[in-house]
């Protein structure tokens, strides 16, 4: 698959950047909609755990559709990832979907069912919740690990190593990882959402600095135990542009602590803000380690891209739709920002 | 552990099954968002407060069932590179990118606009709603465009060519025109409108029967019903079109659908036999048995008195698709559609008598019987065509270009297990409390007594807005 000009390169790493653009967005935008499911398996009054679903209620779906983007455009662009890699990941992503369904059908239905069924519903969203950060988590993780394909040169690598071989200490531990890190984010979605007094609001104020300080740590161990596993990761980071990745590390530092200083002052949309700096600093600096590959020892961005992609193809998506797009789900956030109290759930 | 008949069935059945639960729902999305805008366009203009109500109504219906799109259709995307990895690497470069612009062009669009159309109103203006409810239909709509492209393809392959197991675009219009989808795409969609007429039209007529809102519900049986008299004959030409597109790209497909095994009759002359009804025998190079009516067969698919029809014996025994399943289903459609065309000419005949009116349409209990049990109908016909579409294909995955067997994912037996009897699990839960939720709504009924959704009353400007007074009512109001 030699045969890329020097533009489809171009486009290859322009669509690359996409595909990162829409994970991206998908973590901040579903992380928090996860995150609060997360927080409501603690939520004792029936009604408060009501509200956290209707304030989502009018964006989960557009939230929650940008991961649906993000697998377009890798099978789009990227099909021979696509391929490999979904089979490699069957296990955890077959929950996480399981998750997902359960998630949607807990979330929509609840306000139509009877009490009794609330309840049920209520549990379900919450655990859904959880399974599909830590299964997403974990296959973030089995992904940095790389993993066998076939080379056979009449046909595309496709994976070749079982079920379970996702499944390894540090995925588990990405998975867990992922969790936490939800969690911060939807305590302070939920700070965000509710009338300043509502004890809900107050509830999720105590977990801000928990949550905070546990995300923190995890990320630091993170960082640490992919410099020790991953050769490719610590050759970078020590190699000669080290000064550059002090500056990424002193900015994420920068922006955690004004998140911690804005949520202590009660400004929760500058905390949501400072904290999504912070993961897309993070996540641009994991691709910039991780570049040529997509995926590590597997997969570099050119050998498992379509030699299709096309320039002008490109341009149609980036320069027409995708803008339009973050117009409308713009103008749907707007529509939706407006604090809501308990009283939600009686709808 | 890999490859193996078993396996490849597996994932075969796998993925039918969720298909085959997903396509319960998108259809009616696609076809009651078109019905939607055009009854609150006419609300909109008439300022009639039935059309509201309906509006809101059938409204509540829809969510339930795009919750279960949405739910179902989220394991879709991903099922293509779980279980068919291998396809999806080689394919991707067309059908890839073709998903890639549904999710980009169609799902995000609709999600977008989704969230307004139905948690908009009282928030936003009435014209804005009318937009946001347009646009959840055209987005439906050119979803349905992509993937039937894609499928399409899949079944007339064209503008490509295999290099090193790749399937590389030569030529982009032949490959997004290809031959099958210039009536493969129409048929769906009409068959979505088909299926949101039909359950508009059984949900009203159930009302009229139990004598409920019978002057709110007449509005919609009414019009259904009429838009039923043009839409289910055309979509019976519109399926014989396609028949015909079958018969020219894809010959081995036609002769399973119709049972047809042998091109020429033992005395040599052309086999022009279409059956009735049949059963293959036992060693699946021939029939049983059949009841068989001449010259049908030329005439359907020829339009011509002795035309040749290529048999499947004309087809080595590796390259012939299963008979059995897409004979019947291919019957049960095509019935399911003729059946649909003469409800809808009975109803034209009660409303050309003026019995269709709000005094009397009360009255017609069989009819009204007979609406209720043809809403099951297009459901029916959906399901079939499907099965019929996808199996007809076997064993190719790509027509003619790649074997099914060298699609799918090298996968052990268990994993594909696990994955069958979860989805089992799931999707009939998620069906289950479809129907609960759809049956509860309709036996609560139309809410005729909240005020109706003034223009929004959002200012732009505060980022915060102003915390309300405790007893008020909250400013985030879940509709019901
Ligand atoms: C005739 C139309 C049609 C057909 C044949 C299919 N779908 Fe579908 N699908 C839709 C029409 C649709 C829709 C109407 O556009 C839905 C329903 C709810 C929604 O969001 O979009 C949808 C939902 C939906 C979603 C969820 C989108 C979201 O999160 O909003 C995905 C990922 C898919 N589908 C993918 C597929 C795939 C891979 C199919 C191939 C077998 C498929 N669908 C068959
Ligand atoms: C764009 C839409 C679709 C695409 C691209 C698609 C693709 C596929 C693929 C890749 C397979 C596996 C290979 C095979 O066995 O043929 C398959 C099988 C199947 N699909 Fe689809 N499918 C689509 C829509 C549907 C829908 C909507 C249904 C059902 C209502 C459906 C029903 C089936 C069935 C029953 C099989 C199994 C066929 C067999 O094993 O003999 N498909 N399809
Ligand atoms: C007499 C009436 C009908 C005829 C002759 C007919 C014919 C066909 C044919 C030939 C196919 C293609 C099979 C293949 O590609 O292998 C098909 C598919 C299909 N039919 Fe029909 N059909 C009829 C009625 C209906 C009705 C009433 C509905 C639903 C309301 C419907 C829904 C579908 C669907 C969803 C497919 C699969 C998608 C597609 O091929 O477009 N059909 N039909």
């Amino acid at each position: 698959m030699n045969e890329f000009t020097q533009v489809q390169d171009l486009v290859t790493f322009a669509w690359w950047i996409a595909l990162d653009v829409a994970v991206l967005l998908y973590v901040v935008l579903d992380g928090a909609d996860l995150g609060a499911g997360i927080f409501s398996l603690f939520v004792r009054a029936e009604h408060e755990r009501g509200a956290i679903m209707s304030a989502m209620a009018g964006t989960w779906d557009a939230n929650e559709t940008w991961l649906v983007v993000a697998g377009g455009v890798l099978f789009g662009t990227f099909p021979l990832v696509y391929g490999s890699a979904f089979s490699y990941l069957m296990i955890p992503l077959m929950i996480a979907l399981w998750g997902m369904i359960t998630r949607a059908v807990a979330l929509e239905f609840r306000h139509l069912a009877a009490a009794r069924w609330q309840r049920f519903s209520d549990y379900a969203f919450g655990v859904s919740s959880l399974i599909v950060a830590f299964f997403g988590g974990l296959a973030v993780g089995a992904v940095l690990n790389g993993f066998p394909i076939t080379h056979d040169p009449n046909a595309p690598g496709a994976y070749v190593g079982g079920a379970l071989r996702c499944f390894t200490p540090f995925s588990i531990w990405t998975g867990v990882a992922a969790v936490i890190a939800t969690t911060l984010s939807g305590v302070l979605f939920v700070r965000a959402r509710f009338e300043k007094d509502e004890p809900i609001r107050q509830q999720a104020a105590r977990w801000t600095s928990t949550a905070f300080w546990l995300a923190l740590a995890v990320v630091a161990i993170t960082v640490g135990l992919s410099a020790i596993l991953f050769p490719w990761a610590r050759g970078k980071w020590l190699g000669p542009h080290m000064w550059m990745w002090i500056v990424v590390l002193l900015v994420v530092v920068f922006a955690a602590w004004r998140m911690r200083l804005a949520a202590r002052q009660d400004r929760d949309i500058a905390a949501i803000l400072w904290l999504n700096i912070g993961i897309a600093v993070m996540a641009l600096s994991m691709m910039a380690t991780i570049y040529p590959w997509l995926i590590p020892n597997t997969w570099t961005i050119y050998d498992g891209a379509s030699p299709a992609v096309s320039l002008f193809t490109f341009t149609l998506a980036m320069g027409g739709f995708i803008p339009v797009m973050l117009a409308y789900n713009a103008y749907q956030i707007w529509v939706f920002r407006a604090r809501i109290s308990a009283l939600a759930a009686y709808h | 552990m890999q490859d193996s008949p078993l396996s490849v069935l597996l994932s075969r059945l796998d993925f039918a099954w969720i298909t085959t639960m997903h396509i319960l729902y998108p259809p009616l999305t696609i076809g009651l968002a078109a019905l939607l805008f055009l009854a609150e366009w006419h609300w909109v203009r008439s300022q009639n407060e039935a059309w509201y109500r309906l509006v809101r109504f059938f409204e509540k219906l829809f969510i339930v069932n795009f919750a279960a799109g949405v739910a179902t259709g989220i394991t879709m995307e991903m099922a293509f590179g779980i279980l068919y990895g291998r396809f999806s690497a080689a394919a991707g470069p067309f059908f890839g990118q073709v998903l890639g612009y549904e999710t980009i062009t169609a799902f995000m669009y609709e999600a977008g606009f989704i969230g307004l159309m139905i948690f908009g109103w009282g928030k936003i203006s009435r014209r804005m709603h009318l937009f946001a409810t347009f646009n959840v239909a055209l987005s439906s709509t050119l979803s349905a465009m992509w993937i039937l492209d894609a499928n399409s393809w899949m079944q007339t392959p064209a503008g490509v060519e295999l290099k090193n197991g790749l399937f590389q675009v030569t030529d982009w219009g032949k490959a997004l025109l290809n031959p099958d989808v210039w009536l493969g795409f129409p048929h769906m969609w009409l068959a979505a409108v088909e299926l949101a007429l039909g359950f508009v039209a059984a949900i009203s007529a159930w009302y009229c029967l139990k004598f409920r809102h019978v002057a709110l519900f007449q509005k919609t049986l009414k019009a259904s019903i009429l838009a039923l008299v043009v839409v289910a004959p055309l979509q019976v030409y519109l399926g014989d079109g396609l028949g015909r597109v079958v018969a020219d790209g894809q010959p081995a497909a036609l002769a399973a659908m119709e049972g047809h095994y042998h091109t020429y009759n033992p005395d040599g002359s052309v086999n022009t036999g279409w059956h009735v009804i049949a059963w293959p025998n036992a060693r699946g190079d021939g029939n049983a048995w059949a009841i068989t009516i001449p010259h049908v067969l030329s005439l359907l698919e020829d339009h011509s008195w002795n035309g040749k029809v290529q048999g499947l014996d004309e087809f080595p025994a590796d390259q012939r698709p299963p008979v059995l399943i897409p004979f019947y289903a291919f019957r049960v459609m095509a019935g399911a559609g003729a059946a649909l065309v003469l409800l809808a000419f009975w109803g034209l005949y009660l409303a050309l008598r003026g019995r269709l009116g709000a005094a009397q349409i009360a009255r017609q209990r069989w009819f009204l019987r007979a609406v209720i049990a043809a809403g099951f109908l297009p459901y029916i016909s959906i399901w079939c065509g499907w099965w019929v579409r996808e199996i007809c294909r076997q064993p190719w995955v790509v027509y003619g270009m790649m074997r099914t067997a060298d699609g799918v994912s090298l996968m052990g037996i268990g994993q594909e297990i696990v994955w069958m009897v979860g989805y089992l699990g799931f999707e009939l839960a998620v069906w289950g409390s479809v129907w609960y939720f759809l049956a509860k709504i309709i036996r609560t009924g139309p809410d005729l007594t909240s005020p109706v959704a003034e223009d929004g009353h959002q200012h732009l400007g505060a980022l915060e807005p102003a915390p309300h007074d405790k007893h008020a009512a909250p400013s985030y109001v879940r509709p019901v």
